[in-house]
């Protein structure tokens, strides 16, 4: 048993042999009992008005010899058995008086015949010893039952004529069977070929090559699953893609700092540095390759951590003016340094229900930007409230971004000239982690530019509901 | 408490009136009418024809499958029985009611009043005769052949005939000593009968054997019981009555009736009703039942012209007539 249901294919081939079997045997028994039915009702119809119509040549008064003389001759000529009764005793007439006589008619069939109805006989007669359908017609003469006018057909002549139809059914039913079988097997392989290949490809995915793709041109549950399956496969493939790529930018990142850190270092060893003057300005620069990947390091952790589950923010109610006004201050020196204009118009009635720390590092990692590519000009911040929402927008006159990098600006170590190096000390991983932190907050961040025109950052936050 | 006690009057009081529902009163017959009544077999009912009036009068609706019944010399009391029956029940008239039930036991299949005013009954089960004053005592059982059914009285010899339905016997009983006085072998499934006490004959019909059919009344001599002739009344002749040097004879096989005289041949001849059993006279007056005709055919003894025909209940199978008392 086990044989037969070890795979899909075979459990629908049995299910669908079966249910060919049964239908096919379900109809037969229906269809015969239809045909009998009808062959039976069809008998009795014609017994009918064949009786009814012998009975018309009765007049009234005693059965006559005439009479008889007729029936008799129909019935050597009819394929019906028929025969005319006029004793008295047959018809149950002394009925009261318990004669120990097995009559012809019974009680409730003379009380029948009185009222002018035919009865109707179906199955084993003992007067015939066989089972017939037959018909009892009434000769009335106003209410006294003079006789009757008994037709028949043996039952046998029926079943005979149904067994006929039960071998013509039964070679047909063979033949639709065989044909059946071998469509449903044409089916169901149709059918279940999908899932094999399926079956291959997840296989092959298993093994790690995800550039798979199936060619499934149904549109039923099978092709939604083969389009979902190649779905499934490309989206890993994009994500081994990014994986690699993260590891190489990673990889990128760390290597020129250290390589920083090495050089000075064996210049400082091998004593190139003549100067104390040199040397000083070597370990500054070995100090601040280390700061960065220091940064890096920092930056690199809070994505993983913001990227896993269990990242949670500790979210209270903040005056989200005060907070970006307290942020600010400290860029205070650094832009008068650059020689750049801040402006600011905050709305104080601002209420957010933030992460304190967190809304501050959305701030800082977009003022950094803002300050690193701004050369000369202004920056400008706005917070204003829009309905049930509140508005952060951080502009500056910087050297903008063109549309073609505009749209990957917020992906990881993504950089809009490749070749350039982090002299300018970002990690490339700030906006990327300004976003996270944003969406966190069920806010969104938006980067627009125009090349070199300047950049604006504008965050949308929810505002704190007062319950 | 007093509430618990209320409700238990209201449930006698509901008993009390649920139990006279559950006796049954039939509508009165009045006192005055002369009535011949049908003991309808098929749908249990027995109907009460007004004689004077030649119309019905009343219908009971039974319970119980009587097939027979007797009207009492008191002109008021009617006792009904059956074969499937364990009582015998006394029904007055006037009241409508029950009055007594006695118990029979299952297989009467007729009885007769007779003159001693005594009741005999032929019972089918114990294969006696069964006699009982009318206070519904027995007072003696005579062993007859199996299946007696035809009882004929002789009121000068004081004897009661008695047919066996399916055992080709007459038996004689002495109604003095109530003692069986004799018996001779007939013809097959014999019913109905007349006694002819001048000439000392008892005519005998019947149904006839197995497919056979009966169509003669057998003469029998009631001394030796010898055939002394076959009259012709196809077919199943199974009732007579005599009046006035004439036999009645109603064959229900043809549905038909015969006035035959004394020495067997045939004044008058009539079809009439369907597959009729019964027949009696009242107040000059020859009634038929039509058992499948479920009806009353009231006929002219004289020339058997039929005066009215009366729809009873369905299967009348007995007539009893009953006198005005006033």
């Amino acid at each position: 048993m086990k044989f037969l249901t070890n795979s899909l294919a075979k459990k629908m081939w049995l299910t669908v042999t079966a249910a060919i079997i049964i239908t096919i045997l379900y109809s037969y028994f229906l269809s015969y009992l239809f045909y009998e039915k009808i062959y039976v009702e069809n008998v009795r119809e014609s017994l009918l008005t064949e009786g009814r119509s012998l009975s018309s040549e009765y007049k009234g008064g005693p059965l006559t010899e005439d009479l008889r003389e007729k029936i008799d001759w129909y019935n050597s000529k009819a394929e019906t058995e028929v025969f005319i009764v006029s004793n008295p005793r047959e018809l149950s007439a002394c009925l009261p008086f318990e004669i120990d006589y097995q009559t012809l008619i019974g009680e409730e069939e003379r009380e029948e015949l009185l009222k002018g109805s035919a009865v109707e006989k179906l199955g084993y007669e003992k007067r015939f010893d066989r089972k017939i359908m037959g018909v009892i017609i009434p000769l009335l003469d106003d209410n006294r039952l003079q006789g009757i006018i008994y037709l028949y057909v043996p039952l046998a002549k029926i079943s005979e004529i149904t067994q006929d139809f039960a071998y013509l059914w039964f070679a047909a039913a063979l033949i639709f069977t065989v044909i059946s079988i071998i469509l449903g097997t044409m089916l169901v392989k149709k059918l279940t070929k999908p899932l094999l290949d399926m079956k291959d490809a997840a296989d092959h995915v298993s093994k790690g090559y995800y550039d798979i793709h199936l060619n499934i041109d149904s549109k039923d549950e099978i092709g939604q699953l083969a389009s979902a399956f190649n779905h499934m496969s490309s989206s890993i493939q994009k994500e081994d893609e990014k994986k690699k790529d993260f590891l190489a930018n990673v990889s990128h990142e760390l290597r020129t700092p250290i390589s920083y850190v090495k050089g000075y270092s064996e210049a400082l060893i091998s004593e190139m540095a003549e100067s104390e003057e040199d040397r000083q300005k070597y370990l500054q620069l070995i100090i601040r390759e280390s700061k960065r990947m220091e940064r890096l390091v920092g930056d690199l952790l809070d994505l993983s951590k913001l990227e896993s589950d269990e990242y949670k923010l500790e979210k209270m109610p903040l005056p989200l003016g005060q907070l970006i006004e307290d942020a600010i201050e400290k860029y205070k020196p650094i832009l008068r340094e650059k020689n750049l204009d801040l402006q600011y118009r905050l709305d104080p009635e601002v209420i957010i229900n933030g992460d304190e720390g967190r809304i501050e590092q959305i701030i800082q990692n977009i003022m950094d930007n803002s300050i690193r590519y701004t050369g000369e000009g202004r920056i400008r911040i706005l917070l204003s409230q829009e309905k049930d929402k509140c508005v952060i927008e951080i502009e500056d006159t910087g050297i903008g971004i063109s549309e073609e990098h505009l749209s990957k600006i917020k992906h990881r170590f993504y950089r809009v000239n490749k070749g350039r190096t982090r002299s300018d000390g970002g990690t490339g991983l700030g906006l990327a982690i300004a976003e996270k932190l944003v969406k966190l907050h069920q806010g969104e961040l938006t980067v627009l530019s125009e090349l070199n025109k300047g950049t604006t950052v504008k965050i949308v936050l929810p505002l704190f509901e007062i319950r | 408490m007093s509430k618990n006690k209320y409700w238990f009057f209201l449930l006698l009081i509901i008993a009390a009136i649920l139990t006279s529902c559950s006796e049954k009163s039939q509508p009165a017959i009045p006192e005055d009418i002369t009535f011949a009544a049908t003991v309808n077999i098929k749908d249990m009912t027995i109907s009460f024809v007004d004689l004077t009036k030649k119309e019905l009068a009343a219908e009971w609706i039974m319970e119980k499958p009587y097939t027979g019944a007797l009207i009492f010399p008191d002109n008021d009391s009617i006792l009904l029985y059956g074969k499937q029956l364990e009582t015998a029940d006394q029904y007055s008239l006037k009241e409508g009611k029950l009055i007594d039930s006695w118990e029979t036991g299952e297989g009467i299949v007729n009885g007769i009043l007779l003159e001693t005013n005594e009741i005999a009954f032929a019972d089918q089960n114990l294969n006696k005769i069964r006699f009982f004053n009318l206070n519904g005592e027995e007072e003696k059982q005579v062993e007859t052949e199996r299946d007696p059914l035809t009882l004929l009285e002789s009121s000068a010899e004081k004897k009661l005939f008695v047919l066996s339905f399916n055992h080709e016997k007459l038996g004689i009983i002495d109604l003095e000593s109530k003692e069986k006085s004799g018996e001779f072998t007939i013809h097959p499934l014999a019913a109905g009968a007349w006694l002819n006490e001048k000439s000392g004959e008892i005519w005998i019909g019947g149904h006839g054997e197995g497919v056979e059919i009966e169509q003669n009344i057998h003469v029998y001599d009631t001394e030796t019981g010898e055939l002394k002739k076959r009259i012709q009344a196809p077919s199943m002749p199974i009732n007579f009555l005599g009046q006035e040097n004439h036999v009645y004879v109603l064959s229900h096989g043809s549905n038909m009736l015969y006035k035959i005289n004394e020495s067997g041949e045939e004044a008058a001849t009539v079809s009439v009703a369907a597959n009729p059993f019964e027949m009696a006279f009242a107040n000059d007056m020859l009634l038929v039942a039509g058992y499948d005709s479920n009806d009353l055919h009231i006929l002219e003894p004289k020339n058997l012209k039929t005066l009215k025909n009366i729809k009873v209940g369905e299967g009348p199978f007995k007539i009893v007539i009953r006198e005005s008392v006033k």
